[in-house]
């Protein structure tokens, strides 16, 4: 087992886009080759020795390696970026693109993360122990494609475009969420514990369930009778029909 | 006064019947001369394959390509031609570059150079949005570049068209390219764009437009007749009527067979069909589609008066964008592809698409197959102009890539035994074994564009024309392109040198310098009586119908980066 800790040295302003911040590039390193890893700080790059302190224990591979950061690193951006194996624990708020593209291993974040959470991910874990922002588990501007696989599990509120374009994975909310979550969905499973406004918009294929209350639902599903799901009954729609969508929507 | 002599050269220049010759080259300031004095930078090119700068003669790189980029974020991040997209920080001789099939201007200028291009023509510019398209034009650094106006549903040309007044007509396409200081007369789906502001088309060459009771066999000979009166340097350009549709290469081959009586009124052809690729489809529906390039091949063979280019497709994404703006909606309605329309007022529609092209398809497979067989079954290369359309059928950037399907038959072989046996079914491609050598590529690419568009100092390597020239890593003797294409592509894809105007711009694939391109236009003379009569027509439609005036409307000096005015005089 190799546990890396990160702390901030001092709590930073501009953003720092940690994106070479993972344990497939950490493990088997010590620590002066991990404080040399260059992060892109504003306009330029410098070394993360330099931004964090560094400390670490022991050595051995990605899927063994974790990554703790310690404190709030609610202007680090792109940690665990195209992760495949491992464990990054973070006990703070996280800036934007947390977990994006990841493939593979798990990430825990206690505080709040900021948009973009887990974007474009493929595998692996997210777990939010607070609020997400936006665009949880989406795509790329203008790409046809989010999530594709993995799970992200929210234990908290998030706000609007969660799972955009979304074509597979899973994604769990106990909270609320905002507005249009599931939009242009093509397969995944979304579940909404609590409360969401517009969902589902465009889908054309996946499922979402809804267990709160559901604002504004468009007019664009067919009702096809009930469904139950673990022992609860929902009224099951079919949709988007604007777009032939065959998309489930489990609402009360 | 700067000298360059490019020694041991293998000089294929197609215009003076070179076909891979040992020689040398002289330039002496941005010209290519007899001698230079023995103080001239030499560069050796040890027998490597040299040949005129090339030259794109259709190609979407300035105006519409901007709705693309809007439409494509994502294209920004796309890298499928390692060293010739994607995203690639800022040297000290170049800026930042993203893209793929909509690249930045920047990209534009650097990609094509790198492929040993030097001169562009952007495939169509709306009068209306003339302006824009130069300020792209002047951010695209190193080529030379030209457009070509669009006419072809434009209210003004049907009114003159419908009245029979072929004077006033041609003294309107003059202005016209005077206003948008474009380079010819382009005409896309003549007819269709202005039936289009009706929700609806023109299904052929006899079906009149809706509100102007022309027809676009009417709008073609119409503007043929005005193109040849003002003498202008490129025929019309036509993008035919059912583009797009299976069973068009029967309206393709009317369209051309419309033309056989139209006299040129210089040393070229007497109508241009664009990317022929999109217009050569047999069958009635996409379920029975099978190539039709085997009948537009043969009607060409026979044929004097015309030449066309291909619009090859490339398999992987690409972004359709035309005046043709039925087509687009076409398109996205059956790929269900995000969409964007544009009403380019009293001229034409147009439309943006992205779509990808994929060989499991059996459509795409088939128009893959297209491009190609009309390459290769068509005898005379001199007909033919290179092209992907780019961006409709593929980035520009791939050209070497395709390249080597013209030039290997093993290379095709490939590709098609990828295909479904459904596909196989509709093309014919596979029965072809013909492969290009380099003299004929040469005339695709760069020779026969200088006829095209009467352009004796492009695309050759006389005394006296432009020293723009492409130098590739590459001995013709020794290199087989019909095995070893995988050496070609790689020659073809980063230029040993590329000149232009005499200067290095690309070295061992890499950017040296930066200059700016000059742009072409051309003012062609009408008397100033029918000039008069003229203006005060159009002076009419700008107070009831424009949203701008006239004032307002046409490009002004300014917007011309060293602009090289080609004059022309009408006959009336």
């Amino acid at each position: 087992m190799q546990v890396v800790k990160l702390s901030l040295k001092k709590a930073n302003k501009i953003p720092i886009e940690a994106d070479n911040v993972n344990p497939d590039n950490f493990a088997g390193k010590p620590a002066e080759e991990i404080r040399a890893f260059l992060v892109w700080y504003g306009n330029g790059q410098c070394p993360l020795g330099d931004l964090f302190n560094v400390e670490v224990e022991g050595s051995d591979s990605a899927e063994n390696t974790k990554i703790v950061f310690e404190g709030d690193v609610s202007r680090v951006k792109r940690i665990g970026q195209n992760m495949s194996a491992g464990e990054i624990e973070i006990n703070g708020n996280v800036d934007m693109h947390c977990g994006s593209n990841m493939k593979g291993g798990k990430i825990v974040i206690n505080g709040n993360a900021d948009s973009w959470l887990g974007c474009e991910m493929t595998g692996g874990e997210i777990i939010l122990n607070g609020n997400a922002s936006y665009y949880v588990g989406a795509g790329y501007r203008g790409e046809a494609c989010g999530m594709r696989g993995g799970k992200i599990t929210v234990n908290g509120n998030t706000k609007d475009y969660l799972g955009e374009h979304m074509c597979g994975g899973e994604i769990l909310v106990k909270g609320d969420v905002g507005l249009l979550p599931a939009i242009s969905n093509n397969g995944g499973k979304i579940v909404i514990e609590g409360n969401a406004t517009i969902p589902a918009s465009e889908m054309k294929n996946g499922t979402v369930i809804i267990k709160g209350e559901v604002s504004d639902l468009l007019p664009s599903y067919k009702e096809e009778g009930t469904e139950e799901v673990e022992g609860v009954t929902y009224r099951k729609f079919m949709g988007d029909v604007n777009v032939g969508g065959k998309g489930i929507l489990l609402i009360r | 006064m700067s000298e360059i002599l490019i020694k041991n050269a293998s000089v294929c220049d197609p215009t003076q019947g070179i076909n891979c010759e040992a020689m040398d080259i002289c330039i002496r300031d941005g010209k290519i001369v007899d001698s230079v004095s023995g103080n001239a930078k030499v560069i050796d090119a040890e027998g490597k394959l040299t040949m005129a700068g090339g030259f794109d003669g259709h190609t979407h790189s300035a105006g519409k390509i901007n709705v693309g980029r809007f439409m494509n974020p994502n294209d920004a991040r796309k890298n499928l031609v390692p060293g010739l997209s994607g995203q690639v920080a800022r040297t000290e001789k170049t800026r930042a570059q993203v893209g793929y099939n909509t690249p930045n201007t920047y990209a534009i200028g650097y990609r094509y150079a790198k492929l040993g291009y030097t001169t562009i023509c952007e495939a169509a510019i709306p009068l209306l949005a003339a302006r824009h398209t130069h300020e792209e034009f002047k951010e695209i650094p190193i080529l030379d570049k030209m457009g070509l106006s669009l006419f072809g549903s434009n209210w003004q040309v049907m009114e003159y068209i419908r009245d029979k007044e072929p004077e006033k007509l041609a003294a309107y396409i003059a202005w016209g390219l005077k206003a948008s200081r474009g380079y010819g007369v382009k005409i896309v789906n003549p007819g269709g764009g202005e039936a289009w502001g009706w929700g609806r088309n023109v299904s052929g060459l006899y079906d009149p437009v809706p509100n102007f009771d022309v027809t676009p066999a009417e709008i073609l000979m119409g503007l043929a007749e005005a193109n040849e009166r003002l003498q202008l340097p490129h025929s019309v350009h036509v993008h035919c009527n059912n583009l797009g549709k299976p069973g068009n290469y029967a309206t393709t081959i009317e369209t051309m067979k419309l033309f056989e009586n139209v006299k040129p009124s210089r040393d070229r052809q007497a109508l241009h069909v664009t990317h022929v690729q999109f217009n050569a489809y047999a069958g009635t529906s996409w379920r029975d589609f099978e190539t039709g390039a085997p009948m537009v091949a043969d009607y060409v063979n026979g044929a004097d008066h015309l030449t066309f280019d291909l619009g090859q497709v490339i398999f992987g994404p690409a972004v359709t964008m035309t005046a043709d703006g039925p087509v687009e909606y076409a398109n996205a309605r059956m790929l269900h592809e995000k969409w964007s329309n544009q009403d380019i007022e009293l001229e034409d529609a147009s439309g943006v698409v992205p779509l990808f092209y994929s060989p499991k398809s059996f459509v795409n497979a088939v128009q893959w197959a297209i491009g190609l067989e009309l390459a290769l079954l068509v005898k005379d290369p001199w007909k033919i102009m290179f092209t992907t359309d780019s961006p409709n059928g593929g980035s520009f950037v791939n050209y070497p890539e395709a390249f080597t399907y013209l030039m290997s038959a093993k290379r095709r072989e490939e590709v098609i035994s990828g295909f479904s046996k459904m596909a196989l079914d509709r093309m014919v491609l596979p029965g072809i074994d013909r492969e290009l050598d380099f003299y004929e590529l040469a005339v695709m690419t760069r020779s026969a564009q200088s006829k095209m568009y009467s352009m004796p100092e492009k695309g050759n390597l006389k005394v006296g024309s432009d020293a723009d020239i492409a130098i590739y890593d590459l001995l013709p003797g020794q290199v087989d392109p019909s095995t070893e294409y995988a050496k070609v592509k790689k020659a073809f894809s980063g230029a040993a040198y590329t000149l232009k105007g005499g200067e290095i711009v690309v070295k061992d694939g890499e950017i040296e310098a930066t200059p700016k391109g000059k742009t072409y236009w051309v003012n062609a003379k009408v008397p100033e009586s029918i000039d008069a009569a003229m203006q005060k027509d159009i002076d009419l439609k700008f107070r009831k119908y424009y949203t701008v005036s006239k004032a307002n409307y046409m490009v002004e000096d300014s917007y011309i980066q060293k602009p090289v005015e080609i004059d022309t005089e009408g006959v009336f």
